[in-house]
């Protein structure tokens, strides 16, 4: 069950992540401003799994990485989705959508 | 602000990324902690608890190595950023890299300081021998084209003389003659006592043709050279000073010139000052004109030096003399003859062939410390690398190079050579100066022993050099790596055959090169100690003895001489402490003076026959006593002899053999060759003195009292009761009563000039057996570790066959026969190498054989028990193997 759990958490957090990077390209701890910000702190990504998760999504060639300077401050890297990212966004979001739908049905909790 | 670099870094170091990666990675997280910091500080929370928070960002969940490693991080190059160029980067690279050498080197400092101080113990040796080499026979003597310059004397094989220096006529006539030379000039040593207001110095002096400083193509620094007028008997008394002579004596003074000194009681005029370069002839601080007479052409004594024309080769000049030499002795001069020929050398090998065979031994010896320290070296890495062949697998599973792993195995290397250079260049450092000290006083000016660019150059080429041998074992190994395999069964050990074997191979050829250079020590040592114990000929405990040279102004006849040396050796007598004293004309281990003799009723001499020069002595009553030299028939001389009513000779035991071979030489009569001479009896018969050192062949000798032939330059020697050392203030003030102005010089006990006489050979031997014991340690330790590593690997192995019933005594010997049987297949190689090598020592041995079964046999002795103390540690932790630990751990 904790193994699920795990990886329940894991692909949800690499949907927070595609979608947060659609609009616009953030920085990580923007990204991680952002995750906290709109779950209303129910949601922190530390450190230490946030950016290795910006690595294997990067590795996958999802999202890509870019280095950026802006007048007095010090630079940054920014993320910002690929092509093949929005491909996955849009299906993972599909998957979502179908899998909460499930729950939704079996577990009886309706969202309001 | 904290630096959350450090803690970062910390956190990745054993993921080995790519220096570029890594670095990026930190920066990118640095940044996430110093904004959560920023934001945490603007919520009012306390400094240090907003480190706390900010830090714990690193630590939740599984920690980010481990998160990191299941990403595969890439090296794609993404678009440069603004103010980031390649050559940065690269240099970041470098930066990153050494940092990371660096911190694993401190993570094993046993290993790395291991690695350091074998690489420092080769390079030290290397530095300081080299140094001496360089000086000796690298670094050009300070003269235009030294190349041309050779050196010129005259051989005598009939006489057994190599050289016995060159006659007035024969200098003359070689000098017309010759077609090969631009000029040579001709020099003899001469001391001066430079009386000086209330005192005398003495200098040391020369003699010189007025050719010599074009022969050298030198300037005088100040005045003028000697003119071919004052080079001519009778010319004017002129002096030229030497650089350092002037500096000290007259302060550099510019109107010296003119000056008028005082040698030897004689005014002579200063006409120039020599330049600073002018350090030949050696250890010289003026000259005067030689002088000499073409006519009188009775000894041979001068040296010289001549400076070939262009392009003719030193063969050339040799048969161009020949041709010279033959021309005049066939003329029919009386004064030359066809017993002495001229012999010709380069300047330099004539002033230093002595040294040329020992650098080069030593040379050889330091060579193989090095060879073996980087053996060594070698075995430790690739032990290493094997123990580290997980963790290279692991680096390669993310994501690292192979490119980047070579070159991080690569940095290491060099961190560490680069350690183990400079601190073996600073150890060399300290070792040259040790060594310098123990070099006598006597070597040419001209050398320098010192650090320049060519040695800096050579020392960092041993370094790079063992860099590149130990740095490629493992890199080579690693880039054969497969990382599944590793990652599948991370207790299987990666040693397979091929690296065994040339682990094996590597102890082999250590212990091998241990051996020869133990077994050449040992015979060079042994050859040493049976020099110490070479019986002298005299007693050198408690003898003081000085020179004095009396001058020709003030002591022309033999009656003034004799009279000096009679009221100064009663004067000294008397002095408390004093037991006995006494003068001779040269003190044994200080020089030669030959002549010949004949004898009646012994060996007769034909035209072709060799009549070996004699060395000829003149002493005072009182002598054998004083330098206790034991006459074995006879009777030493007494205050009569050497008048015409007691003529007397006291030859010794040499002397006797050669010239009266199984006769009894007592009472038997010689004389100086040449009819006319007076026939004079032999009165005793001395024990050999080693007259030339005590590793040198003892010449036929003769013994004449000293008033039968007086000389201006004698030698004291006083015996005394006590210290010799604190009598030389007493005898200074006698000396002085008698005459102020005579100086005093060389003086020294007799053990110091017989120490003095084996400097060469003590520190050769010494050296050699230094190096000959860091190679054994070291093999010693590369033993240990190849074989304690074997047993390490092998654990498993032996776990289970002592769970099968192996007892440990089984085990324990086992091992050792597996690590015994490499040191077997060493020692044999060893001792084949030795007797190859063992003959390049044969000139420098003394009373030991080239195969001395003793001194081979006690090398292969301690080589042995080395290998087996090297080994049997380890075979006794094997023995110590509990099976149950090993199996559970399966």
């Amino acid at each position: 069950m904790k193994a699920f759990d795990r990886e329940l958490k894991k692909g949800s957090a690499e949907l927070l992540i595609l979608s947060l990077v659609e609009d616009r390209p953030r920085h990580g701890y923007e990204i991680s401003k952002q995750i906290e910000a709109r779950s209303n702190g129910a949601l922190h990504f530390h450190v230490a799994s946030l950016y290795p998760m910006l690595y294997r999504l990067e590795s996958r060639g999802w999202i890509q990485g870019r280095w950026v300077e802006k007048a007095g401050q010090r630079r940054r890297r920014y993320y910002r989705l690929t092509g093949e990212g929005r491909k996955v966004l849009a299906a993972q979001r599909v998957g979502w959508r179908t899998f909460a739908e499930a729950i939704r049905r079996i577990t009886g909790i309706e969202y309001a | 602000m904290p630096d959350w670099r450090e803690a970062i870094r910390e956190r990745l170091i054993r993921l080995s990324l790519s220096g570029a990666r890594e670095g990026e990675v930190i920066e990118e997280l640095a940044q996430h902690l110093e904004d959560r910091y920023s934001e945490l500080r603007a919520r009012g929370i306390s400094e240090q608890e907003a480190r706390r928070l900010a830090l714990e960002e690193l630590e939740q969940g599984k920690t980010l190595e481990e998160q990191l490693r299941t990403v595969r991080i890439g090296t794609r190059r993404e678009p440069a950023a603004l103010g980031s160029t390649g050559r940065i980067r690269m240099f970041g690279t470098l930066g990153h890299d050494l940092k990371i050498a660096l911190r694993t080197m401190g993570n094993k400092p046993g290993f790395s300081l291991m690695v350091i101080g074998m690489l420092a113990a080769g390079i030290a040796g290397n530095a300081a021998i080299f140094s001496i080499f360089d000086g000796l026979f690298l670094r050009p003597l300070p003269f235009a084209e030294p190349d041309r310059l050779v050196d010129l004397d005259e051989t005598a094989p009939k006489w057994n003389l190599k050289f016995v220096g060159v006659s007035n006529p024969d200098f003359y006539g070689w000098r017309q003659g010759n077609r090969t030379f631009d000029a040579m000039a001709f020099f003899d040593d001469e001391g001066y006592d430079l009386s000086d207001r209330g005192g005398a110095q003495r200098i040391r002096g020369v003699r010189v043709t007025h050719d010599m400083l074009d022969v050298l193509r030198l300037q005088p620094a100040l005045g003028r050279n000697f003119l071919p007028e004052e080079d001519r008997p009778g010319g004017d008394k002129v002096v030229m000073l030497g650089y350092e002579l002037w500096q000290r004596q007259f302060q550099s003074d510019r109107s010296v010139l003119g000056h008028v000194l005082k040698l030897n009681g004689v005014a002579y005029t200063v006409v120039g000052v020599l330049p600073r370069e002018a350090v030949f002839p050696p250890d010289r601080e003026l000259w005067t004109p030689l002088a000499a007479d073409p006519q009188n052409g009775g000894s041979y004594y001068l040296s010289g030096v001549g400076r070939l024309k262009r392009g003719v080769s030193l063969d050339q000049a040799r048969a161009d003399l020949l041709r010279v030499h033959r021309a005049m002795a066939q003329s029919g001069k009386p004064s030359v003859n066809d017993i002495t020929s001229p012999t010709l050398m380069p300047l330099r090998d004539r002033y230093l062939g002595d040294f040329r065979e020992v650098t080069h031994m030593l040379l050889g010896g330091v060579a193989i410390v090095l060879l073996i320290a980087c053996v060594n070296i070698a075995g430790l890495m690739l032990v290493r690398a094997a123990a580290r062949a997980r963790e290279i697998a692991i680096r390669t599973a993310i994501g690292a190079s192979r490119g980047a792993i070579v070159r991080q195995l690569l940095t290491e290397s060099l961190v560490l050579a680069a350690a183990g250079g400079i601190a073996g260049v600073l150890i060399g450092q300290l070792s040259l100066s040790g060594i310098l000290k123990l070099m006598p006083d006597g070597m040419p000016g001209w050398l320098s022993f010192q650090l320049d660019s060519r040695f800096a150059i050579f020392c960092t080429a041993i370094t790079a050099g063992a860099a590149v041998l130990f740095g490629l074992a493992p890199a080579v190994q690693a880039a054969g790596v497969d990382p599944r395999e590793w990652l599948q069964d991370g207790t299987r050990s990666s040693f397979s055959r091929g690296r065994r074997g040339a682990l094996s191979a590597l102890i082999v050829c250590e212990v091998g090169l241990a051996l020869m250079l133990l077994a050449s020590a040992g015979l060079l040592l042994e050859a040493f100690h049976k020099v110490l114990h070479v019986d002298p000929g005299f007693r050198p405990e408690n003898v003081l003895t000085y020179t004095v040279d009396l001058p020709n102004a003030r002591y022309a006849k033999a009656p003034q001489q004799a009279g000096f040396y009679d009221r100064l050796l009663e004067r000294l007598r008397a002095l408390p402490g004093v037991k006995s004293a006494a003068a001779v004309s040269i003190l044994p281990l200080d020089g030669h003076a030959g002549y010949f003799f004949e004898v009646e009723g012994g060996r007769k001499f034909g035209q072709k026959d060799q009549n070996p020069v004699v060395l000829c002595l003149m002493a005072t009553p009182g002598y054998f006593e004083t330098m206790g030299v034991t006459l074995i028939a006879g009777r030493p001389f007494n205050e009569h002899d050497g008048r015409p009513a007691s003529r007397a000779a006291i030859v010794n035991e040499a002397f006797a053999k050669y010239f009266w071979p199984n006769m009894d030489a007592l009472g038997k009569r010689l004389r100086f060759q040449g009819p006319g001479n007076d026939w004079i009896p032999v009165t005793g018969i001395a024990h050999d003195v080693r007259h030339y050192g005590l590793d040198q062949e003892v010449r036929p000798s003769v013994w004449v009292p000293y008033n039968a032939m007086p000389q201006p330059a004698m030698s004291i020697a006083l015996r005394t009761a006590t210290d010799p050392h604190s009598l030389t203030g007493a005898v200074r003030e006698v000396q002085r009563q008698i005459d102020p102005e005579l100086a005093m010089f060389n003086i020294r006990t007799m053990t110091e000039r017989l120490d003095r006489s084996l400097w060469a050979r003590r520190a050769y031997s010494w050296l050699l057996g230094a190096f000959a014991a860091i190679a054994i340690l070291l093999a010693t330790a590369g033993v240990y570790g190849v074989t304690s590593y074997a047993v390490s690997q092998r654990s498993r192995e032996i776990g289970i066959r002592m769970a099968l019933g192996a007892r440990p005594g089984q085990v324990m010997s086992g091992v050792l026969a597996g690590g015994m049987a490499l040191v077997s297949a060493g020692v044999a190689l060893g001792l084949a190498g030795a007797f190859l090598t063992t003959r390049w020592l044969e000139s420098l041995l003394f009373g030991v054989s080239t195969h001395d079964p003793l001194t081979y046999g006690a090398a292969i002795a301690a080589v042995a028990a080395a290998g087996l103390m090297a080994n049997w540690i380890p075979a006794q932790r094997a023995s110590r193997v509990d099976p149950m630990k090993i199996l559970r751990f399966e």
